[in-house]
């Protein structure tokens, strides 16, 4: 379902850092760090609050686990290592170079690196890349709907057997051509998800968990147990053989690193003041926020902005909700002011789709807070049914933000009633349409990757309503915009595809489906001993572990 | 506390009837049954003070809308994230930018905010402390009519009948008993917390507090039932009964007429101390989010909003606690002094709750 992932352009951070390339001028391996004054070696001791969803590269989609396993398994694509908006630039994984266009954009040609090998010694074979996107459908991945345009997937994944023919591999040149049954813009990003990072072939295709398969990056995993943690150690064969396939992808200082899963997140927060752990992966709790930000802030913590979106989305299939005008008194009775205080300040409001950082962003406030207007809006609709449920997770504050937004409905005039759903299985429950009374309710959206058609097809098109694990949780389809979505996802992103996805963001909030308050900080914190400048924070994969590295 | 294990033991069959005879050691020959329990309670002065302490949370809880309205002018789950309070020509915000609540203003700004915020939402935290407690108390209130009511009829119609009767209610209320109770019941209000649960004409909706209400009357039927069982049984033994039977009284006009009154203090006992229980169990579940559903509050849930802001306002979760303690408290002091004045033989473990040492034959 949804993940989380993703930061703007951090540019002061990203001139703090260049100065600190400037003037420290010592040495150190220039792949790996941008800064300076930092050592070699050392084993890093993190925490985490929860063990991500899967431990397997085809399964994982949430950031805990793209952040967990981002420098194990690099795909054929990578993002490039860097902070701002470079972060979000496609550079070449595991092959040499970006793929080769053809036919109309349906066509894709990439060279593997020769050399390359898995971290027990196999080397890497063009036709592993195959078997890792049939394993993605044999697995029933939550990632593989991004690789059913290609020809032949969509049968795949009914019968999973006979091959995905679209996919043609040689392994003694390395190539790998992909036929796609229409253009994808946003296939050079999907080639760069983790879920598509070959495997060995033979890797078994069930969840691994708890015995993670060999990668390509620069770390292993080992003792992964699921619940409890997992160790990360050098890859024996990244220095042997992949370091010197692709040199540009950074090698990293830290000679591995231990990671325990610490699920209060207060305990967290303790531990690395004591110096007890190094890292902690989430941001620290509200409470504690304020008095971690101001007492670290630049020396140990360090805010980053995401790419996301949190809102309240309304069902445009049932009345009250049907109507158009009801759906926008709840964007004007909506305050981002208060949920910005409810968040601790760790979201900016926003009111439309598109987060700030995101290609075809531009600000506009189309419902501007009026509780006054919202009222009178509301009367003037008058809907018949007034008798709604509001949906929200326990993860705090999203609860506090459902008990919230109850409240300004039931200001209106509703009569409401509250649903808080445990956080581990909240979408799967408002996802499936048999669950009754899916009104309204809260939700957020991370960017998979940086492209805006990422925030339109999952979540409002009309094609990806499903009956179960739906995206599109206001049901919205609009025949046009249905269709101007679907154009747009088949073009390359440029200066006019932008300005496209701005119009869109426009129109879809003209028809109010969402009512979106905010974009959300998510924040490094960690222990003295590490050299916080050089953590390279990035959008898809949060912090990367080649950029940890422990003080003189 | 929990109630006695072997209840049966706690108390022995007659009640204040039974106490009767007692009644000459004391020289008061002159008294009924209910009088003379009546002085005995008010000669214990701890009884009677904690009595006077839970009528006063009483009076607190029910004084929430005159509070409310009159004093705070807010409701328990209106928010005030945006707010400004004007104190002393000082203007403090309800919750800062960086999401901190206010914190207990007392009299400062006209009673508003009397105990401050309660969260990020800024809600007053007095006037959910007094609806919350209206809440914890109602639900252990009503539970504890209900627990009694089943156990009542169950223990009659076991300890009557006898037999197979006997043994089917016995066992259910065994197997029921044997249940981790904090667990299932756990289990059970997060799933009804969703979608309800409809028992013959009666559907509670998920969310209610009929949800908690309906867990906690059945899991603690087995604590009360069983004891009353019990007393039935000795009490089915006892000449009155062979004498109403020999009159012609039938099965309903034994239990209903001859026995339920023997019964009367041990129920009254029970009641007092089922309600200190269910209370807590109801902490308990609301603390874990199987009990009172948001944004209503309960003790219970106003101690999980609370333990979240522990390090910077750890008032929020210690007033709704000391609420609850104090409660439960006085219930039981007031629970075992009833059972002394009702029944001065029982001088079984009476002694070591809360620390309270009454000594009980001496009181009479």
């Amino acid at each position: 379902m949804k993940k989380l992932g993703g930061v703007i352009a951090v540019l002061v951070l990203a001139a703090v850092m260049a100065v600190g390339l400037v003037s420290c001028g010592s040495s150190s391996d220039s792949s790996t760090s941008g800064g300076g004054g930092g050592k070699e070696g050392g084993v890093l001791n993190a925490t985490y609050a929860s063990f991500p969803d899967y431990m397997d590269p085809q399964l994982s989609y949430t950031a805990e686990g793209w952040t967990a396993m981002g420098e194990v398994y690099i795909p054929l694509l990578t993002y490039k290592h860097a902070e701002g908006k470079e972060a979000s630039e496609v550079v070449p994984g595991l092959a040499k170079e970006m793929p080769k266009i053809s036919n109309g954009g349906k066509t894709y040609t990439l060279f593997l690196r020769p050399g390359l090998k898995y971290s027990d010694g196999t080397p890497v074979k063009a036709s592993d890349f195959p078997y890792a996107i049939e394993r993605l459908f044999k697995v029933s991945s939550g990632g593989s709907p991004f690789y059913t345009t290609i020809v032949g997937a969509e049968k795949f994944a009914e019968t999973k057997t006979g091959g995905i023919p679209g996919i043609k591999t040689n392994d003694k040149t390395g190539e790998i051509k992909i036929e796609l049954v229409k253009p994808r813009g946003t296939f050079t990003n999907e080639l760069g998800l983790m879920f598509a990072a070959p495997v060995p072939k033979g890797t078994p295709n069930e969840d691994l968990s708890d015995n993670p398969p060999p990668g390509t990056g620069p770390y292993k995993i080992i003792n992964s147990q699921p619940g409890r943690g997992w160790e990360y150690e050098r890859n024996p064969y990244w220095a042997k053989a992949n370091s010197k396939a692709m040199p540009e992808y950074p090698t990293g200082t830290l000679d591995g690193a231990k990671i325990t899963i610490v699920r209060n997140p207060q305990t967290q927060v303790n531990d690395i003041e004591q110096g007890k752990y190094d890292w902690m992966q989430n941001p620290p709790p509200a409470d504690r926020y304020t008095e971690v930000k101001e007492k670290y802030e630049g020396t140990q913590f360090e805010p980053h902005d995401t790419i996301s979106t949190y809102y309240f989305w309304m069902n445009t299939t049932k009345p009250p909700f049907n109507d158009v005008k009801v759906r926008q008194a709840v964007n004007y009775a909506i305050d981002s002011a208060a949920l910005e205080r409810i968040y601790s300040g760790q979201i900016k409001g926003t009111q439309q789709i598109l987060p700030p950082g995101m290609p075809g962003y531009n600000k506009f406030e189309p419902y501007p807070h009026d509780i006054e207007k919202a009222k009178e809006m509301l009367k003037e609709a008058n809907p018949s049914d007034m008798d709604i449920t509001v949906w929200t997770d326990t993860e705090s504050p999203n609860n506090e933000a459902g008990e919230y937004y109850e409240g300004v409905l039931k200001e209106l005039g509703f009569n409401t009633k509250l649903k808080i759903i445990n956080a581990d299985n909240y979408f799967t429950v408002i996802g499936n349409q048999s669950t009754p009374d899916l009104d309204t309710g809260w939700s957020d959206w991370f960017q998979d990757y940086p492209h805006p058609n990422d925030f339109f097809q999952p979540l409002l098109s009309g094609e990806s309503i499903l009956q179960t694990n739906n995206g599109n949780f206001a049901n919205i389809s609009e025949p046009d915009l249905n269709k101007e979505i679907a154009k747009l996802g088949e073009e390359q992103l440029g200066p006019e595809q932008e300005k496209a996805y701005e119009e869109l963001d426009k129109k879809y909030m003209e028809l109010a489906p969402w009512a979106p308050y905010g974009t959300r900080t998510l924040s490094t914190f960690v222990s003295s001993k590490v050299n916080l400048e050089n953590i390279i924070w990035s959008p898809t994969f949060f912090e990367y572990l080649t950029s940890f590295e422990f003080n003189e | 506390m929990t109630i006695d294990p072997q209840p049966e033991a706690a108390i022995p069959a007659g009640g204040p009837s039974a106490a009767l005879p007692a009644a000459p050691e004391g020289g008061s020959a002159g008294y009924g049954p209910w009088r003379l329990a009546l002085k005995r309670f008010l000669r214990n002065r701890v009884a009677v003070a904690f009595l006077g302490l839970f009528v006063l949370i009483v009076v607190f809880v029910l004084a929430a809308p005159l509070w409310a309205n009159h004093v705070a002018h807010t409701g328990p789950n209106e928010t005030h994230t945006l707010e400004k309070l004007h104190v002393n020509g000082e203007v403090r915000e309800v919750v800062t930018p960086e999401g901190k609540p206010i914190g207990p203003q007392l009299f400062e700004a006209d009673g508003k905010f009397f105990l401050g915020a309660d969260s990020r939402l800024g809600r007053d935290e007095m006037v959910r402390l007094m609806y919350g407690g209206r809440t914890s108390l109602f639900i252990g209130v009503v539970s504890g009519v209900i627990t009694t009511f089943l156990a009542v009829v169950l223990g009659l119609l076991a300890g009557y009948y006898r037999g197979w009767v006997d043994s089917v209610i016995a066992r259910t209320l065994d197997v029921l008993w044997s249940l981790p109770v904090l667990l299932f019941g756990i289990a059970i209000g997060v799933s009804l917390a969703l979608g309800g649960v409809t028992i013959g004409p009666i559907h509670i909706e998920g969310g209610s507090v009929w949800v908690p209400i309906l867990i906690i009357s059945i899991f603690y039927t087995p604590y009360v039932a069983r004891p009353i069982r019990g007393e039935v049984l000795s009490l089915g033994e006892k000449e009155f009964i062979e004498a109403a039977i020999a009159q012609g009284a039938g099965p309903l006009r034994v239990m209903f007429g001859e026995i339920l009154p023997n019964l009367a203090s041990t129920i009254i006992v029970f009641f007092a101390l089922n309600i200190a229980n269910n209370m807590l169990f109801e902490a308990a579940l609301s603390f874990l989010g199987a009990g009172v559903q948001p944004p209503n509050s309960s003790w219970g849930t106003m101690i999980t909003v609370g333990e979240e802001l522990l390090t910077t306002q750890p008032l929020l979760a210690i007033i709704p606690g000391v609420m609850i303690m104090l409660t439960v408290l006085s219930l039981n002091i007031v629970g075992d002094g009833l059972r002394d004045a009702l029944d001065p033989r029982s001088k079984v473990r009476l002694e070591a709750h809360a620390g309270i040492a009454e000594p009980q034959g001496t009181s009479v």
